[in-house]
């Protein structure tokens, strides 16, 4: 195999030295180094795949709970940072300064709730799906229905995201039709996930995550050493260059720093760029609180991160996966803004023009004067990030169709074989959805992403929060917090749609101001939590067997 | 061992449960306070805070709408909307207003074979600029110089100052003789919009190289999220060993 791999690396060496010019340029046609890379890459994971492929249902779906912690955080880690991390949190803050921390800030603190919360005792329940817990514990096969529709929604949602972040760096790299680069790039992410299941897909999603990490702190290196920061730490040394564009530099102080394509390394004082809710940006202080919130609570509701704590082998595991995969994040979302930063100076001369925000973290290597394959290797991370999540969305969106509505709904007799073709099936089914909504270009990365997480947020968090720590929330209470958490998320849904669709409903304004699709679960989560509380008050209470196992299973 | 089955966080009815409600309690309090407590101090002390271009421009600006703007207000006009201009976050159609401004106001400071000189490359520029290829066209680079030259010595501006180096990227041909009613209206909204920013002590004050609250939450708030869950993993552990608790 090493000699396979190195043969293979001697051989396109030369072709990635000769094609590494063609990358400079910041659109623009086919790149053949990076390009190289790109399948280099992706052939990495199909391998990996195969080497490590699914040999029955419970290795499909849980990746037979042999997954170390350390392993285990690396996959959370990777299953994570999708293109919104990747790509999508850098444009965040590019685009609005301080208001794109809400993110940073919101995707990170929701593991804390995650894990004193949720992950031991989501661990100790035993069961495979997020449907599946709901099922269960709320005695209800029509909730274990829902369930598993949600999860299929919000598992969508994500991945039409993910897709946009795949076709937006294959256009970059292939300069191909972004048509045809969600196609490829959803065919290649669906044959590793269907032939691997999850055992592949967390060994791959190791590797991808090492990949991701490395292609996306190389040239932070080169950038703090290049304008002369501390490099040591770039995570730190970017300190200075927030304080530089806040206070501006001057030309003639470093006439000797230029960018790319010539201008100096000199911006205009911007203080907009780094104080919180400034007016240029046009967000709000109750934007960023709501942002953070509702991040937060989503995050501890993703059923695609919640499903990763089925694939440790204890709860003692479980939780400190969630360490090691907070950790893991850390060293992204620590990085991330440090793109933002000198994205703003090397784009600050209106000569570069509008750039586009999601694919700055690219722009900004390339305006840094990066040497082009290292272009070419982050924007292949950027790939990479996009795949290890939908591979584990793929994952958990066929695991709540096939398991929990063709095996507990629909047919409860199916045989393991006829359950593995379902999971396939539905994994077959979702990417094609994904790729066809993917197509239609509906919003930014960031956005729908984040309509994912608001989603999880009023619906999912609360089933799981009073699930596990209140015996006294039962089906009745489940029905009504699902149905006031569905309803808000409905209105807020309609909303961004027609605003999309340049259509003005009655109190527009408000609406899409209070209840925006990114952080309608500020309050959705709440409401849905009061209202599971007081109908569980006025309702028969929650069977004994099921207050029995929560006591002598979940919290013994 | 709870005979009725009832589990209720708020209510833990064993000495583990008792035991894990305070551990939680006491970390989302942290972490609650650490995120929300912060920023709604950020909110309370927080104070909006002009930029000197803004004041600059406020003292000018009536006398630049009513037409008595003397050289050295329309300098100051022209130099406070240019720095506008330049920022980072601006948008389209600000800038649009801003660039019929600043062409106007330094047109007006020219005397006339300045302004047929000016007329000129500016023309010229359009030209190139149409015509290039990429920014360092050679064509492109020249005329810009040249444009350059010529509008930052009539508002004094040093050739290396940042503002200089986009003064050629902001004039238009089309904006030489007036500045429109609706270019005035969206140049007053919006310079107050641009230079007025939220300061306080935790904005102004400088760690590690960062602006403090930038730091707090870029940085700090990640490492303490990490440092929240490896205490709480850690005393589960510990307590379970304690208590001789098998998971």
């Amino acid at each position: 195999m090493k000699k396979i791999i190195l043969s293979l690396f001697t051989l396109s060496l030369p072709a990635l030295m000769s094609a590494a010019n063609a990358a400079t340029e910041l659109e623009g046609g086919f790149k053949t180094g990076p390009a190289i890379i790109l399948i280099s890459i992706l052939c990495v994971f199909v391998m990996v795949g195969i080497l490590f492929r699914a040999k029955d249902t419970n290795d499909y779906y849980a990746a037979g709970r042999s997954i170390s912690r350390t392993g285990s955080g690396m996959a959370i880690a990777s299953n994570w940072m999708s293109a919104a991390s990747f790509l999508g949190m850098a444009a965040l803050m590019y685009g609005s300064g301080y208001h794109g921390l809400a993110y940073v800030v919101g995707w990170t603190g929701g593991y804390v709730l995650l894990l004193i919360l949720m992950a031991g005792q989501i661990r100790k329940y035993g069961k495979y799906t997020a449907a599946d817990f709901i099922g269960d514990r709320y005695y209800s096969q029509g909730l274990r229905a829902t369930g598993a529709i949600i999860a299929i929604l919000i598992s969508i949602s994500y991945c039409v995201g993910q897709f946009a972040g795949i076709g937006l760096m294959f256009k970059w790299i292939l300069g191909l039709e972004y048509m045809w680069a969600v196609m490829i790039g959803g065919s290649v992410v669906l044959t590793y996930t269907l032939i691997s299941g999850m055992l592949g897909v967390t060994k791959n999603m190791q590797i991808q995550y090492i990949i991701i990490i490395i292609s996306f702190l190389i040239p932070l290196f080169i950038l703090t050493f290049k304008f002369d920061y501390f490099w040591i730490l770039p995570q730190i040394g970017y300190g200075s260059v927030v304080t530089d564009i806040t206070n501006g530099i001057p030309s003639a102080e470093i006439s000797q720093l230029v960018n790319a394509v010539g201008h100096d390394y000199a911006i205009a004082a911007s203080p907009e760029f780094s104080m919180p809710w400034d007016p240029a940006t046009g967000k709000t202080y109750f934007q960023w609180m709501a942002i953070a919130f509702s991040l937060m609570i989503g995050t501890a509701g993703l059923p695609h991160v919640i499903q990763r704590f089925y694939v440790v082998p204890k709860a003692s595991d479980a939780r400190w996966s969630v360490v090691w995969g907070l950790f893991f994040i850390c060293i992204l979302y620590w990085s991330a803004p440090v793109y933002s930063a000198f994205g703003k100076i090397l784009s600050a001369n209106p000569e570069v023009g509008k750039l586009s925000k999601d694919a700055i973290v690219v722009y900004t290597a390339q305006l840094g004067g990066i040497h082009p394959l290292i272009v070419g290797l982050l924007a292949a991370g950027g790939v990479s990030a996009a795949f290890s999540t939908v591979s584990g969305l793929l994952v958990a969106g066929a695991s709540a169709f096939s398991h929990d509505l063709y095996v507990k709904v629909i047919n409860p007799n199916s045989s393991p074989k006829k359950q593995l073709l379902m999971a396939r099936i539905g994994t077959i089914s979702m990417a094609i959805i994904v790729t066809m909504i993917a197509m239609l270009e509906l919003g930014l990365i960031g956005q729908l992403v984040a309509v994912a997480f608001s989603l999880a947020g009023c619906t999912i968090f609360p089933l799981f929060l009073l699930g596990i720590w209140w015996s006294g929330s039962n089906r009745q209470g489940a029905i009504a917090g699902l149905i006031v958490g569905g309803l808000i998320s409905i209105i807020s849904i309609t909303y961004f749609v027609a605003g999309k669709q340049g259509v003005v409903l009655p109190f527009h304004e408000f609406i899409s101001y209070y209840l925006e699709a990114w952080y309608f679960a500020w309050i959705g989560a709440p409401l849905a939590i009061l209202a599971n509380i007081i109908v569980s008050k006025l309702t028969p209470e929650t069977p004994e067997e099921i207050r029995k196992f929560l006591i002598e299973k979940v919290h013994s | 061992m709870n005979k009725d089955y009832h589990i209720s966080f708020f209510r833990p009815t064993t000495e583990r449960a008792k035991h894990n409600r305070n551990m939680v309690l006491w970390l989302i309090g942290i972490w609650a306070i650490a995120i929300f407590g912060f920023h709604i101090l950020l909110r309370v002390i927080e104070k909006p805070v002009p930029e000197p271009q803004l004041i600059a421009f406020n003292e000018v600006w009536n006398d630049v709408k009513e037409g008595n703007a003397d050289a050295s207000s329309l300098t100051t006009f022209a130099n406070s909307a240019l720095h506008v201009a330049g920022k980072v976050f601006i948008s389209t159609e600000h800038r649009a207003a801003l660039d019929n401004g600043i062409t106007w106001a330094t047109f007006q400071l020219a005397d006339s074979a300045q302004q047929v000189a000016l007329t000129s490359a500016l023309l010229d520029f359009e030209k190139a600029e149409s015509e290039a290829n990429a920014v360092t066209d050679a064509d492109y680079l020249s005329a810009k110089r040249k444009l350059g030259g010529l509008a930052t010595s009539i508002l004094g501006l040093q050739p290396t100052e940042v503002l200089a180096k986009i003064l050629p990227l902001e004039l238009r041909s089309s904006s030489i003789e007036a500045i429109t009613a609706e270019n005035m209206e969206i140049i007053e909204t919006c310079m107050p919009l641009y230079t007025i920013h939220n300061r306080s002590f935790l904005t102004d004050t400088t760690f590690l190289g960062f602006p403090f609250h930038y730091f707090y939450s870029a940085v700090f708030l990640l490492i303490l999220f990490i440092g929240l869950c490896w205490a709480y993993c850690l005393r589960v552990d510990q307590y379970n060993k304690k208590m001789g608790i098998a998971e």
